[in-house]
């Protein structure tokens, strides 16, 4: 098998190689999705006799609908950039859905507590509750790091922890957060996307900005790239990763805020579906699992694919139960694809 | 005394422990009805912990055993009607079929078993969500008595589950101790790169053990709606959590090679006494879920062998 393998990909000398493809592939399928599910709605409309002229009468490709799409995709957007971090250095981090769910609910209980609405003290409970998803970070890099367990089942036993603790705090009711204020992040809308949008946005810059131009983001990518080597060249790769679990248990709380904003309601099930959703995002994007290869405007395009694919199956009236194997098997697609075969002897 | 031999005796001691402790706080907890009901039911988690430790005991991992016991109920549900007690048959088919292309992917496809094994169950999910019409469904009561009443129900004094959960650990045990596969098993959990060098055909034992995983994930599911009565897309929600705990606790390690199926079974009664204990504490459901993370992470790391984490796991 790996004889064939290595056949097919012999014409080395042509342009468009592996590593090309590899990365551009991303980009290439959400194109070739947004050219798609308008002309699967064409077909119908021609096989029913309508009048419709190919996305300019599409119901997918409209403005409304693409307003539809960011809206759900901010949430998604922002937990899926914190686990890219980890996912670049090689690590995984599953312990999403519970750092979601209690910073959604300490948010909220700080909201109420201080005032109820943004114009008050209750501002506070914002950055209160980034703090919240730092030290539950924090304590799952510390788990994975100074006990040595790897890291997927590190987190995943800390997202048990923290859906549990979620779980404790409200003891399965919901909290509304109806501050006309923070709902705007949903409401108030400029140039058709409301500003949760450009929040995501934000924070998609400021990810981009850690990523390429601070030591730390640096650091995440020599880590991913080779532990020994980063070990050997003097990197403290302990403390690397235990910031790099921090840095995206603050953006799992961003996530949550923004969840929380659309919404608005905090409870225990906030978090849920986070967790397949971001790392299907980011292995969909481009973003190889060994680590090393990737980065946030990979995740964006991940993000945006499953988005896509969720929002226009909808739209062309498929049956919503078919989403979770789509995404499943395109997960499963993704990683093959990003795998160097070569390289890998065995995986557990 | 060296801690290193003392190690493979924690979980039956750990067992012994916790029994004494909640005993003579709570001596009621020694009433044999009352232990013997406690025993019977945590039975599908048993199953499902058994199904586990075959992923576990090669170095890999099961995240879809849950909702493929979903899967089950709802398929279960459906097809009483039309194929009687053969709808064992299907499921236990259905199980070996997931499980296996799992594997498939994990082994000849080189994707990490916990994503692939996470990714299959969003496939099983979607199945039992076209099959159950995502609604809870009920199983006639007459033909699910006729067809497998006989899993539920008492002769002597010794409920059926219990007899169920014994021949199953017994075929486990069998498998694995007993069996050629048994030692491929083991060989490619304490060291997947010497076992292929000695030429054994490591992929086909790693698809075997994760099919035998959905095997199990199966034969729980089906018990659960059978128990229950129907089936729907989260009927088994919760027991993933509990399963990977038991296999744990009792002594499996996450890095494989060592403990086996009599250990899951200890690990198993190392949760009901905890689960006994804190309904008995009164602390409530919503608080379990947090005190078994914690008791996970303890559990791993106390058994992880660290020696072989080296360049594997990050």
């Amino acid at each position: 098998m790996s004889a064939t393998t290595s056949n097919l990909e012999a014409p080395a000398p042509s342009r468009i190689n592996r590593e090309v493809l590899v990365k551009w592939a991303p980009l290439l399928v959400l194109g070739v999705l947004l050219l798609l599910f308008p002309a699967l709605e064409w077909l119908e409309d021609f096989r029913e006799g309508k009048d419709h002229i190919y996305l300019l009468d599409s119901r997918f490709f409209s403005i409304r609908n693409a307003a539809r799409i960011a809206i759900a995709a901010a949430p998604a957007l922002m937990v899926a950039i914190g686990v890219t971090f980890i996912i670049l250095m090689g690590s995984i981090d599953l312990s999403m859905e519970g750092t979601v769910s209690v910073c959604a609910v300490l948010f909220a209980f700080m909201f109420l507590a201080l005032g109820g609405t943004l114009a008050s003290w209750a501002w506070i409970a914002i950055p209160g509750a980034l703090v919240v998803g730092a030290v539950m970070g924090f304590l799952n890099g510390l788990v994975h790091v100074k006990l040595q367990i790897p890291s997927f089942m590190a987190s995943l036993a800390m997202g048990f922890v923290g859906t549990g603790f979620a779980l404790l705090l409200t003891g399965g009711d919901r909290i509304r957060i109806e501050d006309e204020l923070f709902r705007s992040l949903l409401t108030v809308r400029w140039l058709n996307f409301p500003i949760m949008v450009y929040v995501a946005l934000a924070m998609l810059l400021l990810a981009w900005f850690i990523q390429s131009r601070t030591t730390l983001g640096r650091n995440f990518y020599a880590v991913g790239g080779g532990e020994e080597l980063a070990k050997a060249s003097g990197l403290n790769v302990s403390r690397v990763r235990i910031m790099g679990f921090t840095l995206a248990g603050v953006f799992f709380a961003m996530g949550a805020l923004l969840a929380v904003g659309r919404i608005g309601i905090a409870e225990t099930a906030t978090g849920n579906n986070f967790m397949f959703v971001s790392i299907t995002a980011v292995v969909v994007g481009g973003t190889a699992l060994w680590g090393g290869i990737g980065g946030v405007w990979n995740t964006l395009i991940g993000v945006l694919i499953v988005n896509v694919i969720n929002n226009g199956m909808v739209v062309i009236g498929l049956p919503n139960w078919i989403q979770d194997a789509t995404l499943g098997l395109l997960v499963i697609t993704a990683v093959v694809l990003s795998t160097d075969r070569k390289s890998v002897s065995f995986v557990k | 005394m060296d801690i290193e031999k003392l190690k493979p005796h924690f979980p039956w001691i750990t067992l012994l422990v916790l029994v004494l402790i909640v005993g003579v706080v709570n001596p009621v907890f020694f009433d044999p009805a009352g232990l013997v009901s406690l025993v019977a039911d945590v039975v599908p988690l048993f199953i499902m912990a058994l199904g586990m430790t075959f992923a576990i005991y090669i170095g890999g991992i099961d995240l879809s055993m849950q909702q493929m016991a979903n899967m089950v109920t709802v398929i279960a549900t459906v097809y009483l009607a039309n194929f009687g007690i053969g709808v064992a048959l299907i499921a236990i088919l259905a199980g070996f079929i997931v499980g296996g292309i799992s594997g498939y992917v994990t082994t000849r496809l080189y994707v990490p078993s916990f994503v692939s094994t996470l990714a299959m169950g969003f496939v099983a999910l979607s199945i039992a969500k076209w099959l159950s019409g995502q609604r809870a469904l009920h199983m006639d009561a007459t033909l699910r008595n006729d067809s497998f009443g006989w899993m539920f129900g008492n002769t002597a004094g010794i409920p059926h589950e219990l007899v169920i959960a014994g021949l199953l650990l017994f075929i486990a045990w069998f498998l694995q101790t007993r069996t050629t596969f048994g030692r491929s098993l083991k060989a490619v959990g304490a060291g997947e790169l010497a076992a292929v060098a000695s030429g054994l055909n490591v992929d086909r034992v790693k698809i075997l053990a994760f099919a035998i995983s959905g095997v199990f994930a199966a034969i729980a599911g089906l018990m659960f709606s059978v128990k229950l009565s129907g089936g729907d897309a989260n009927l088994a929600n919760g027991f993933l959590l509990l399963a990977i705990v038991a296999v744990l606790v009792g002594g499996t390690p996450l890095t494989g090679g060592v403990g086996g199926v009599i250990n899951t079974l200890i690990g198993t009664l190392i949760v009901m006494v905890i689960r006994a204990a804190m309904v008995y504490l009164e602390i409530d459901a919503t608080q379990q879920q947090m005190i078994f993370g914690i008791v996970l992470i303890a559990a791993i790391a106390l058994t992880i062998d660290r020696s072989k984490l080296r360049g594997i796991v990050k």
